[in-house]
Order: structure tokens, then sequence, then C-alpha cells
């Protein structure tokens, strides 16, 4: 009898606790909501109070506009999805290679390098953008999509956070391989790779939203419109329609939604990943 | 045999690390290099007129009221980041109950932190549009007349941008926390209780104490990754109204591409560098001294 009082008092605490927290949840995705809703909107009922969420016609001409205007995300698009992916790819292998090298051979020199990538996270990016402004410039890639593309090739965020994993998998499983006469390549595409998956996923991931999402390397080293990526031909939309709100959000929403996608696919892996490289790294 | 092995390991490990560490090189120690050499100059872009300097930078640094303003204003973006650390530890610590959709909350607290780039930033920037915005038109509905400016006014600028980056950080600080929490061994809550300890007791005697290296490890790396942000500030504010929300970052930035001030440009982004050490610095004393396991 009173266990099943109790019960039925912890299922209702469960209750409540969980609608309090789904109500800040909400809280929290306000701005996304918000920004869905005005982009739908027309322009008199942007600053409607009390806010009607879901507007009375849906009005699709704002989302049309950014997509067929002068001014078209397309192009912006295709700009952002080209440096980003190229550098997804390119910084996960190269940071796998790296990593490698740094878990499982021994050479000498190793621990000095592996200081300098460490001292190297520590110099914030404000300190290189003047001298790789002028390199660029120099080489004559400055206002060039390779000014991102080439840099957005290498982290060292992504070559730690891989040899963490690396030392994680155990060593008998290569010292078999070497044994059996594998040479170290053979053991990095065969059997390491396979083994990280899951890591090299979450290193894609994250690398992906952080190109994606990347505004100031853009902002310094891109000039030319028919190059913007998307932060950039958003901040470039608003400067020249400041007080198109609906096509502000309309545009918003256009730079998010990709994002929107990565996390609801890839939550675990990102999760996994942060948490992996903060409490164990 | 065996010393020729030796030199193939040698060989193969720069091999394996090659790529990348040419990437550094270009892209990290060369242009670190470089940039503290600049510090020496008077280089402006476009003009051939370079001199060396000796400290000249460093003395108009010291002496510069513009830099001490970012500096404040840094320090105020910084204040950011503890309370998005109590906030995520209170949210990690409910989330870690027996409650019902725990994946549902979890994604949409995190939210913000992964999705949200510059684009976010323009809808908090119409959020909080002093007069039409629905964050005061809210506040005005509940019986205050005169909701702050916002981002309108010098004196809560910086506030508001503390609001968009509490939210943002958030939900990192809480997944991190919720790892750390799957640590705490139940057995000691449960003794804990038995004792006769109240839920607030555990709380703050027990499981507080015991996620202190996650505090500090979240304190350290939302502090620095703070301190190298300046792409939200730059894309609703420049810096402004009046300079109010200049950060150290931000005015970096400026010098070399608004004015195109390249030596002193680097000699501020070398203070920046500074504080980060600083910081650094106080991580590897405070680990032994200031957390407990």
């Amino acid at each position: 009898m009173n266990t099943k009082r109790a019960q039925s008092a912890d299922v209702l605490k469960r209750f409540i606790i969980t609608v309090v927290m789904l109500l800040l949840a909400v809280v929290m995705v306000i701005p996304f909501l918000w920004m869905i809703s005005t982009s739908l909107k027309t322009p008199a009922q942007v600053f409607e109070y009390p806010i009607r969420w879901i507007p009375e016609n849906l009005t699709w001409e704002h989302h049309i506009k950014i997509w067929t205007g002068p001014k078209n995300f397309a192009t912006y698009y295709w700009n952002s999805l080209k440096i980003s992916l190229i550098g997804m790819v390119g910084a996960t292998f190269l940071s796998a290679f790296a990593a490698y090298g740094f878990a499982r051979i021994q050479f000498k020199g190793r621990n000095a390098l592996f200081m300098l990538y460490l001292s190297m996270m520590m110099i914030p990016p404000q300190v290189l953008f003047v001298p790789k402004f002028l390199m660029f410039d120099w080489a004559g890639i400055y206002n060039t999509h390779l000014a991102l593309i080439l840099p957005g090739l290498f982290t060292i965020f992504g070559v730690f956070m891989l040899r963490q994993f690396f030392l994680s998998i155990p060593k008998d499983i290569t010292e078999s391989a070497f044994i059996d006469g594998a040479g170290h390549f053979r053991i990095f595409f065969q059997l390491i790779l396979p083994l990280a998956k899951p890591a090299l996923a979450t290193l894609a991931i994250i690398d992906f939203s952080w190109q994606w999402n990347d505004y100031e390397n853009a902002l310094v080293f891109l000039i030319d419109e028919h190059l913007y990526t998307v932060p950039l031909g958003l901040q470039n939309f608003i400067l020249e329609n400041t007080v198109d709100y609906n096509g502000m959000m309309a545009a918003a929403s256009a730079g998010i939604l990709p994002m929107i996608i990565v996390f609801a696919i890839g939550q675990r892996y990102i999760i996994q990943g942060l948490t992996n490289s903060a409490v164990k790294g | 045999m065996n010393n020729n092995w030796m030199r193939r390991q040698q060989l193969l490990g720069y091999i394996f690390i090659g790529p990348s560490m040419l990437g550094v090189l270009l892209f990290f120690l060369i242009p670190a290099v470089y940039s503290f050499g600049l510090m020496f100059t008077n280089y402006k872009f476009m003009n051939p007129n370079v001199e060396f300097v000796g400290l000249d930078n460093i003395v108009r640094l010291l002496h510069d009221p513009m830099f001490y303003l970012s500096l404040k204003n840094t320090v105020l973006f910084l204040l950011a980041v503890p309370f998005s650390i109590g906030l995520g530890f209170v949210v990690a610590v409910v989330l870690n109950q027996r409650i019902y959709l725990k994946k549902l909350l979890r994604g949409l607290y995190f939210m913000p932190y992964i999705t949200s780039g510059v684009a976010v930033a323009f809808v908090w920037m119409l959020l909080f549009h002093p007069k039409q915005g629905p964050i005061n038109g809210l506040l005005r509905s509940i019986g205050f007349d005169n909701p702050p400016g916002w981002l309108s006014t010098t004196t809560s600028s910086m506030f508001a941008i503390d609001i968009i980056w509490i939210w943002f950080l958030l939900g990192y600080n809480m997944i991190i926390y919720m790892a750390a929490l799957q640590e705490v061994s139940p057995e000691l809550l449960e003794a804990a209780k038995m004792d006769g300890a109240k839920r607030g007791q555990i709380l703050r005697r027990i499981i507080w104490p015991l996620v202190s290296p996650t505090t500090f490890l979240l304190l350290i790396t939302g502090l620095i990754m703070t301190i190298k942000t300046f792409g939200i500030i730059q894309a609703i504010t420049q810096g402004g109204p009046g300079n109010s929300t200049t950060i150290l970052s931000l005015y970096v930035y400026q010098n070399a591409f608004r004015y195109y001030d390249m030596g002193y440009a680097s000699t501020i982004s070398w203070a920046l560098f500074i504080v980060i050490l600083l910081i650094t610095l106080v991580q590897w004393i405070g680990q032994k001294r200031w957390v407990h396991y």
C-alpha cells in the first residue's frame, strides 16, 4: 500500500520535473522558432505582440526571394559546401595520419613535435590573421577560396582527438599484425582506420560544423561577393536590407538549416566526441 | 638489422606526420613568428616605408585608452562563462535524475551550441530590438515600462552579448557535466542519504566537490574559447554603440583590417596571447591546489 503510494508520488514527481524542464528547453530554442515563424510572415506581422507563432497566412515569398533574387543564396551555399566538405575530408584524413604517427610510431623528436602542436593551440587566431593575410596576398591566393580551403585542411584539435582515440586501441591488436609482417601503412589502413570509424565520424561532423559556421576567416580573406560563404552572404544581405526582417529571417533559416540537419543526424557522435576529448583529454 | 629498422621507423614517423606538419608550419608557426616580428615595426599595408621601431608599439599600447576599454569589455564578456557553467551544472543535475524524455531534452538544450554561428546572432539582434522586439514586448506586458535598450545602449550592450553567449555555451557545459555526473558513484550518494543528508547538502558537499575537476576544465576552456571570439560581436554591433562592445580580439581585427595598421594590430594580438598564457598558467597551478579529487 505504502510502496504503491510512494511509486505514484515518484511518477508524479518525474512528470512535473519533465514538464518544467521541457518548458525551459522551449525557451532555449525560441530564437529558432521565432526565426522560422518570422520568415513566414508578412512585414506587418513581424513585431505583433503577443507573438503569433503560427502566422495566419503562411508567406513563402521571402524564402523564394533569397533563393532567386539578385543576392542569391544558391551561390553562397555552393561556396560554403565546397569549402566545408573539402576541408572536412582533408582535415579528417590528415589528422588521422598525423595522429597515428604520434600514437604508434617511435621516432626521434616525436615528443618535441607534439609539444609544438600543443603550444600552437594556445596561439589565438587573431595573432595569425595579419601574417596570413600578408602571406596569402603575396602568394596570390588572397580573395580566393584557396585562402579558406588550404588552412582548413589542418586541425590541431583533430590530431589531438584522434591521437587520444588511437592510444586507447589495445596494442596487442596491432602487435600480432606486426609479427605477421604487416607494415605501418597496412596496419593504419586495414586495422586502425576501420576501428576508428566512430572517432573519424565525430571529427568530421565537428569539423564540418566549424567550417560551415566560420565567419571570421571568410571576413578576413574574401572580398568579392561571388566568393562569399553563407555567413558573409547573410551579413551582406542584412546590411543591404536593413528593414526587411522577414527576408533576414528567411536568410538566417537557410544558413542554419544544414546545421540542424547535421545536428539531427550526428548528435550522438558530437556529444561522444566532445565529452571524450574534454573529460579524458 | 636493428639499426636499419630504427631508421625505417624514423622515416615512417615523418611520413605520417609530414603532411600535417607542413600545415602547422605554413599556417601556424611561420605566421606566428612573422607576427612577432611585425610587432616591432610600423608596417602599414600597401605602405612601402617600413621601419624598425623597437618597443614603440608596446609603449603606444600601454598608453592607449582603447586598449584598456577593450580589456574591460573582454572581462565583461568573460563573465558569461561562469554563469553559463552554473546553469549548465543545474540543468545537468536535473536531467541526470529519473525523468521522461531525457534524450529529447538533452538535445534541445544542446542545440544552440552546435547549430549557431553568425546566423543566430542576427536573430538575437531582432529579438533584442529595443522598441519592437519580442523580448521587450514581453517585459512591457508584465509591467516593465522602461525595459533595457539591450544592444542599443552603451551600458547594456555587453550584457545583451553575455546573454547570447550564456545561451550558446550552456548546452556544451551541460553535456560535459552529464558525463562527469555519470562517474559519481551511486553507492556514495546512497550512503549519504542513509546518514540523513538532505538533497541540498548532498549536492553542495558531495556532488559539487566531486565534479570540481570538470568545473575547472570548463572554466579554463570556456574562458580561452570566449577570449578568441569576435565573430558574433562584429556581425551584430561591430563593436558599438560607442565602442561599448569592442573586445580585445575585435580591436585587433579593427586595427588590422579597418586601419591596416599591421604592426600595431600584431602588438595587440600578442597582448591577447599573454592573457591566454596567464589563464593557462592559472590552470597548471590551480589544478594542483583548488581541485578536490
